[in-house]
C-alpha cells in the first residue's frame, strides 16, 4: 500500500468579486458574521508610510477587556444580561484555550452562549447538547448552544436555573475571559469587571517598510489574473516576512511570487490585534474607500482579516473546530473604482463561509 | 478531542536528563507523558522488575504545560520485551505499582497471544528490525475489541536512517491490518531532543499511512481510552474499586460494640409474640 501524500489538508475558499456601488452586494454581511477577528493585516503597495487618516483611524479601534480567572457562571449574571447582553452588543470569548484540548466558551452579540466542551466536562455539566460536527470515529467533542434571550433563558425560568447550578456546582468553569462592548463603553460591563481582576488594553498596531517587494501585476483585473490560491500564498509569504525569492541556494522556502509580476520599490505592512469588532473593520474598510479615491500611484490595498483559532464559532455562529489549523480569515482586494474580490477561507473542521 | 499526550518516555536513570526531557514535553503542549521502564527478561539469569521511582523524587515542581494553567501529569509504565511466553506473568503484584503496562512481543505466537489473552494495554510494534511475521487481521480485530491499542515510536526515526526505513515499513504494515483504528504514536525519547510536537507527530502519522482525523486521535483520544482501560484492569471492569484508608488505629476508636466492653452490638430484637 502506498502513502498518498499528495494529498493536502483539506480548505474551503470562497471568492466573491463585486463592487461596493453595487446595491446587493453583501460584504457588510460578510464582514459582520465574523465576530471574533484577532487580526488584521494591511498591504499598501507604493507607501512610505500610514497616510494620516488611516493612522488615527487603525489607532481608534475599540478597547477590549482582558478578565482573568472570571468564573462562566459570571456570564449568566443577571445585572449583567440586562444592562450588556440584552442591550445586543457584548463580545466575549475565552481566552489561553484550545480548542481540541480544553473548553471553549464565547459570548455573540446577538445573546447566544456557546459553550464547546470535552466528553467528559459536557456528562457532568448536565445541559442539552449535540456532539460536533467533526467528530471522527467517537465523539469526544460537544456543543452547548445557549440563546439567552430565549423566554426559557430568562433568570429564574427553567433552562436558566439547570445551566446556572451546572456551571456553579457541577463543573465549575473558570477561564480568562477577553470582553469588547459596541458601542464603546465598558460602563455596562463594569458591575461584572469590578468583582474580578481586570485590565483594558488597546489593539497593538505594527507597522513594517517594505522595499524592494516583487508583486503580481494586475490584481484587480477582471477576470482575475490569478488563482486564488496563488494569490493567497504569495499574501500570506509578504505578511510572515516570508522571502518569495525561491533562490537556488535557499531551502528554507520554496514559495514564488505568481508570474508575471512586477517590482516595487516600497509597500507597508500594518497590523493591528486584540479583539477586534466588525463595525470597526467596517469603518476602516470605508476609510481605505477614501484613500484608494485620492489619486495615487497605486491602484490597490490588500486587506486580510484573521479570526481567532481557538473561538467556538465563526462565521455567523456556525461550529468551528481544528484539525491541523485552526484558520478562519478572508481577505478583501479593494481596487480604485470600488471594485473588490474577496476571499474567505476556512480550515478542514469548519463550516463553509457565507 | 481530548489533551495531547505521549505514552513513552525511556526511563534512562539519568536526573537531569529526565527533568530536561519533561519541560520540554510541557513546553510543546504535551499535557500527559508517561515515564517507560523498559524490562527484558533473558533466560539465563533472573531478573527483577523495576520499581518505579516515585514522581516527587525525581522532579520537585511539575512544569505548566505551555498554553494552559496546569501542570504536566506523569504516569509511570512498564514494557515487557517478550521473546518467550513465560517472560510475561499475568497477575504478577510488581505490575501494579505501574499506571500502564504494555508488551512488546517478537514472534507471531506471543503477538497472537498479546491480543487475544495478556491484560496489557498496549502492544508495541518494534522499530528496530524488520519484522519477521505479518500482521494478520483476526488478531489485530480482536486487539481492538479489548481495548488493547497498538503504539508506534517515531525517534527511532530521528535517530538513524536504516530505523526511520523499518519504522515506516512496519507502520504502514501495522495501518493496512488495523485500518488507522486503535494506534497511538509516541516519542520512545530518551533525550529532549528527539521529542516533537502534538501536531508535527500528528503529521508524521499520515506518512505511516494515518488518515488526518485518525493521525490526530492517535496523539489524543486514543491515549485517553488507554489511560481509562488501564484503570479498569486496577478495579472490576471500572466500577467498583478499593482504596487504602489513612489509618487503621483512627477507625478502632470510633467502632461501636467493643466485645471486650461487654456490650453487644445493637441488633433487631426477636418480637415476642403473645399468644393466649
Amino acid at each position: 500500500m502506498s502513502v498518498d501524500l499528495d494529498h493536502t489538508p483539506r480548505c474551503l475558499l470562497v471568492s466573491d468579486r463585486s463592487s461596493f456601488l453595487h446595491e446587493k452586494n453583501r460584504i457588510n454581511s460578510q464582514v459582520e458574521q465574523l465576530n471574533f477577528n484577532y487580526k488584521v493585516s494591511l498591504l499598501l503597495p507604493e507607501c512610505g508610510s500610514t497616510p494620516s487618516h488611516l493612522d488615527s483611524m487603525l489607532n481608534n479601534f475599540s478597547t477590549f477587556y482582558l478578565i482573568r480567572k472570571l468564573p462562566i457562571y459570571e456570564l449568566l449574571d443577571k445585572r449583567f444580561l440586562e444592562t450588556a447582553v440584552y442591550q445586543g452588543c457584548v463580545y466575549g470569548l475565552s481566552y489561553r484555550t484550545r480548542i481540541d484540548e480544553d473548553i471553549c466558551v464565547a459570548l455573540m452579540p446577538n445573546g447566544h452562549l456557546c459553550l464547546s466542551l470535552d466528553k467528559d466536562s459536557f456528562q457532568v455539566l448536565g445541559v442539552e447538547g449535540k456532539a460536533s460536527r467533526f467528530s471522527h470515529r467517537t465523539k469526544s467533542r460537544y456543543v452547548v448552544s445557549v440563546d439567552m434571550t430565549e423566554s426559557s433563558m430568562v433568570p429564574g425560568g427553567r433552562g436558566y436555573l439547570r445551566l446556572l447550578t451546572g456551571l456553579k456546582s457541577r463543573l465549575p468553569l473558570k477561564s480568562d475571559f477577553l470582553l469588547s462592548h459596541h458601542p464603546g463603553g465598558g460602563a455596562s460591563l463594569q458591575a461584572l469587571l469590578s468583582r474580578y481582576d481586570w485590565s483594558e488594553h488597546k489593539p497593538e498596531v505594527s507597522t513594517h517598510a517594505l522595499t524592494c517587494l516583487s508583486c503580481p501585476t494586475q490584481l484587480t483585473s477582471i477576470p482575475p489574473n490569478f488563482d486564488p490560491h496563488s494569490f493567497l500564498e504569495w499574501l500570506g509569504a509578504v505578511d510572515a516576512d516570508i522571502s518569495c525569492e525561491n533562490s537556488s541556494c535557499s531551502f528554507l522556502s520554496s514559495l514564488a511570487c505568481p508570474e508575471p509580476k512586477t517590482m516595487l520599490s516600497q509597500a507597508l505592512r500594518v497590523s493591528v490585534c486584540g479583539l477586534l469588532l466588525p463595525q470597526d473593520i467596517l469603518r476602516l474598510i470605508q476609510e481605505i474607500r477614501c484613500y484608494l479615491d485620492q489619486p495615487q500611484l497605486q491602484s490597490w490595498v490588500a486587506l486580510t482579516v484573521h479570526g481567532f483559532v481557538d473561538s467556538p464559532v465563526s462565521w455567523g455562529g456556525r461550529e468551528h473546530g481544528a484539525l491541523r489549523g485552526g484558520e478562519n480569515f478572508y481577505t478583501l482586494l479593494m481596487g480604485e473604482d470600488h471594485t473588490y474580490h474577496l476571499h474567505l477561507v476556512t480550515g478542514a473542521h469548519d463550516t463553509c463561509p457565507p | 478531542m481530548s489533551v495531547f499526550m505521549d505514552l513513552n518516555l525511556i526511563y534512562t536513570g539519568d536526573r537531569t536528563g529526565l527533568r530536561t526531557l519533561l519541560e520540554t514535553a510541557a513546553h510543546l503542549g504535551f499535557s500527559t507523558v508517561a515515564i517507560n521502564y523498559v524490562f527484558e527478561p533473558t533466560s539465563k539469569k533472573k531478573q527483577e522488575i523495576p520499581t518505579p521511582t516515585p514522581i516527587n523524587e525525581l522532579i520537585d515542581h511539575l512544569p505548566v504545560v505551555q498554553g494552559r494553567s496546569r501542570p504536566i501529569r506523569v504516569l509511570n509504565r512498564l514494557t515487557v520485551v517478550m521473546s518467550d511466553s513465560s517472560h510475561f506473568r499475568p497477575n504478577a503484584t510488581e505490575y501494579r505499582s505501574f499506571d500502564l503496562l504494555a508488551v512488546q512481543p517478537t514472534t507471531e505466537k506471543l503477538f497472537h497471544a498479546a491480543c487475544m489473552l495478556y491484560d496489557v494495554d498496549i502492544i508495541c510494534i518494534s522499530v528496530s528490525e524488520k519484522l519477521p511475521f505479518f500482521f494478520k487481521r483476526a488478531p489485530v480485530n480482536g486487539a481492538a475489541d479489548r481495548g488493547v491499542v497498538f503504539e508506534v515510536s517515531y525517534s527511532a526515526a530521528i535517530r538513524d536512517s536504516t530505523l526511520r526505513r523499518y519504522t515506516i515499513a512496519n507502520a504502514i504494515n501495522l495501518m493496512e491490518s488495523c485500518k488507522g483504528r486503535n494506534v497511538i504514536l509516541s516519542s520512545a525519547a530518551e533525550k529532549a531532543l528527539e521529542l516533537r510536537g502534538p501536531y508535527d507527530v500528528t503529521n508524521l502519522g499520515l506518512l505511516f499511512g494515518l488518515s488526518d482525523g485518525d493521525a490526530k486521535e492517535a496523539v489524543c483520544s486514543t491515549c485517553r481510552s488507554v489511560l481509562l482501560h488501564a484503570e479498569t484492569r486496577k478495579t472490576a471492569s471500572g466500577i467498583i474499586y478499593t482504596m487504602r484508608s489513612c489509618s487503621d488505629s483512627a477507625g478502632q476508636e470510633g467502632a461501636p460494640g467493643d466485645p471486650e466492653h461487654g456490650d453487644p452490638p445493637a441488633a433487631k430484637r426477636h418480637k415476642l409474640v403473645l399468644t393466649q
